[in-house]
């Protein structure tokens, strides 16, 4: 699938051949990624799968520009990753990437709209657009009414909630979400996934990482990395067939 | 974006009230302090400056010789310097007048009032001498000198212990009995560099004090003359002139000690000038012992944060803040911190000194340098203090402060 929508679309994400090694002192090396290769079109909805210390966090955080790969190109819209400074490198995860962490990471003595409206500090937009855009954001995440008070008077789901609309704020061209249900309870983790679906209906690109099959049933698309290689890159109904 | 910085360092700070207060309080402490002793030390200066104005500084004092009695300095010997010597000095070469005087203590008497006071027998060049004034009624003349009149002229303090709200001139007052017409008033000047009144005094001809108050063996000698000398930058050679003079008079041999002693003005004020220079300066320096204290309490806050916020700091560049951002957001903070703290402390310190100045009667200058101190302390002591704890941010690698329990 992924193959032919190729051809008509330019992928958002192109990883050609990479590689992360940690050099340790004394000699050693840890290749911790091997020669990962794989594109993702706009409007996917993917799930990256593996187990804890299979590499998927690293992989993660390159893509997130958080981290740079050893060896091999990371295109992200077009542009490589690779050689920027960690000038660009902020610049671009500010622009073009939004984040959802395990843990949210809001700041708890700011307001939900300031939280909200964070990243574009960092992009020179002035107070009062930020807050109408961030009132405008919360509406989309069915969080009105909510921009002024503080992230401590509301639940762990809505919290997660404010956490997307601070991604989705700047426009990216891809959310990354990292165990975004980790500390949740199942029912609470349904409505999220489910406004993550919505999202992506509304042709937002996202890449999650998880370990939990239930979660990875939302994408339609999955990634599993083992042992620091890319093990399957297909259907997720169709990785499932496989497993039964 | 100085305004996106500065706002969300503000933000930050009054996030923790508590803390940060006590942080401020540090250096509010300090800069008061250092305030309060600079007023402090700038007040003895103006007192000290003040009291010399009032005496005059381009003065050359001239006393009896040392006693040496087996090689042993002793005090003060007999008075050596006659009316004579000092007339003739007055025809020198940057000489403006000389003077001289003979003192008694007495009691000064007018109606049922009395009062102990100083009575100079001296000359009308004391007034220039000595930087007084007549206030009121004149000054005794050379005439009244020559033939010994009893006239007197009289300080404030005189005129307030004894006439009150009446007007002294005319009036007759007695000393040792004697009766004296008040003939003139001096003009206020204060008290002395040790606290002494000056204008506890009378003046009198030196001949009269020597025929009704005090007689001498030796009447006509003074306890100590004036010289003053036409400008700052001649006293030396002045002082030369004189001595040269005076041991001519004297018929002293070459090789024999001076009679009398010559001591300039300007060198007593340089010395204590000096002495009131290194209190102050030491004040300072104590005080700001407080105010390294407070940086260091800044610096000690502001470490803290940064470990305690290394999560916020990992979210932050996630979300796309440059390092250089974060840098200058946890320097904004320190700077603000220390910024508020030494303007309450500057408020505080003037507040405080002027209390203290009214609760001792004195004037306390409010300075330039309070301000000056002020200001760059604020700036200095928050960018020291500030600038290892945002490097520290700066260079946190947000993967680790993302992960940062």
């Amino acid at each position: 699938m992924a193959e032919k929508l190729k051809q008509t679309v330019e992928p958002v994400i192109e990883v050609q051949d990479i590689c992360k090694t940690y050099f340790m002192p004394g000699g050693m090396s840890q290749s911790v990624l091997k020669h990962v290769s794989f594109d993702v079109v706009p409007g996917e909805f993917v799930a990256i799968m593996g187990h804890s210390g299979s590499g998927k966090s690293t992989l993660m955080n390159i893509l997130g520009c958080l981290d740079r790969p050893t060896s091999g190109v990371y295109k992200l819209a077009g542009k490589a990753v690779s050689d920027k400074t960690d000038a660009e490198l902020a610049n671009i995860r500010g622009q073009e990437i939004g984040f959802v962490f395990q843990n949210f990471n809001l700041l708890m003595k700011r307001t939900i709209a300031d939280n909200v409206s964070l990243p574009l500090i960092y992009q020179g937009v002035g107070e009062a657009e930020r807050y109408e855009r961030a009132v405008r954001m919360l509406h989309k995440v069915q969080l009105n009414g909510y921009e002024d008070r503080l992230p401590t008077q509301i639940s762990g789901g809505m919290q997660q909630r404010v956490a997307i609309a601070r991604a989705l704020i700047n426009n990216p061209k891809i959310i990354f979400a990292d165990e975004p249900t980790g500390n949740l309870d199942s029912k609470t983790s349904d409505e999220i996934m489910d406004l993550f679906t919505d999202l992506n209906k509304q042709g937002i690109t996202i890449v999650l990482v998880t370990h939990e099959d239930d979660v990875a049933d939302y994408a339609k698309r999955m990634i599993k990395i083992g042992d620091g290689q890319k093990i399957y890159d297909g259907l997720r109904t169709e990785y499932q067939k496989d497993e039964e | 974006m100085i305004g996106q910085i500065l706002r969300e360092a503000w933000i930050s700070i009054t996030a923790y009230k508590m803390r940060t207060f006590l942080t401020m309080l540090g250096i509010m402490i300090g800069v008061a302090a250092v305030v309060l002793m600079v007023a402090a030390g700038q007040t003895v200066q103006n007192e000290i400056t003040k009291t010399f104005d009032s005496m005059g500084t381009n003065l050359i004092i001239i006393g009896p010789g040392e006693t040496v009695s087996g090689g042993v300095r002793g005090g003060r010997g007999r008075p050596s310097v006659s009316f004579d010597d000092v007339e003739s000095l007055r025809s020198l070469k940057d000489i403006e007048t000389a003077s001289y005087i003979v003192n008694a203590a007495v009691q000064a008497v007018y109606g049922s009032n009395n009062y102990g006071v100083n009575v100079y027998g001296t000359t009308p060049e004391y007034l220039t001498v000595g930087n007084w004034e007549i206030e009121d009624g004149i000054m005794f003349s050379e005439r009244d000198l020559k033939s010994g009149r009893p006239y007197v002229v009289i300080g404030q303090t005189i005129v307030d212990e004894l006439f009150g709200l009446q007007n002294p001139i005319g009036k007759t007052i007695r000393l040792k009995g004697q009766p004296f017409t008040v003939i003139g008033t001096l003009r206020e000047k204060g008290d002395g560099l040790m606290g002494d009144d000056q204008d506890n005094i009378i003046l009198t001809p030196a001949t009269t004090l020597r025929q009704r108050l005090r007689s001498s063996p030796r009447p006509n000698y003074s306890n100590v003359a004036f010289v003053k000398v036409t400008s700052e930058d001649r006293m030396e050679s002045v002082a030369n002139r004189i001595e040269y003079q005076l041991r001519a008079r004297h018929r002293l041999k070459e090789g024999t000690d001076n009679d009398f002693t010559v001591r300039l003005m300007t060198e007593m004020v340089e010395k204590v000038r000096s002495v009131g220079l290194i209190l102050s300066l030491l004040l300072a320096a104590i005080a700001s012992i407080s105010l390294i204290v407070g940086s260091i309490g800044i610096m000690n806050m502001m470490l803290v944060s940064v470990t305690e916020r290394t999560r916020e700091i990992g979210t932050r560049k996630a979300l796309g803040a440059p390092n250089k951002w974060i840098m200058f957001q946890f320097l904004a903070e320190s700077i603000l911190i220390s910024f508020i703290g030494s303007f309450v402390g500057m408020f505080l310190g003037v507040i405080l000194s002027q209390i203290g100045g009214y609760y001792f009667g004195r004037e306390v200058p409010i300075s330039v340098w309070s301000v000056i101190i002020s200001v760059s302390v604020a700036v200095i002591v928050g960018i020291v203090s500030g600038l290892m704890p945002a490097f520290k941010a700066m260079k946190l690698d947000p993967i680790e402060a993302l992960r940062f329990q």
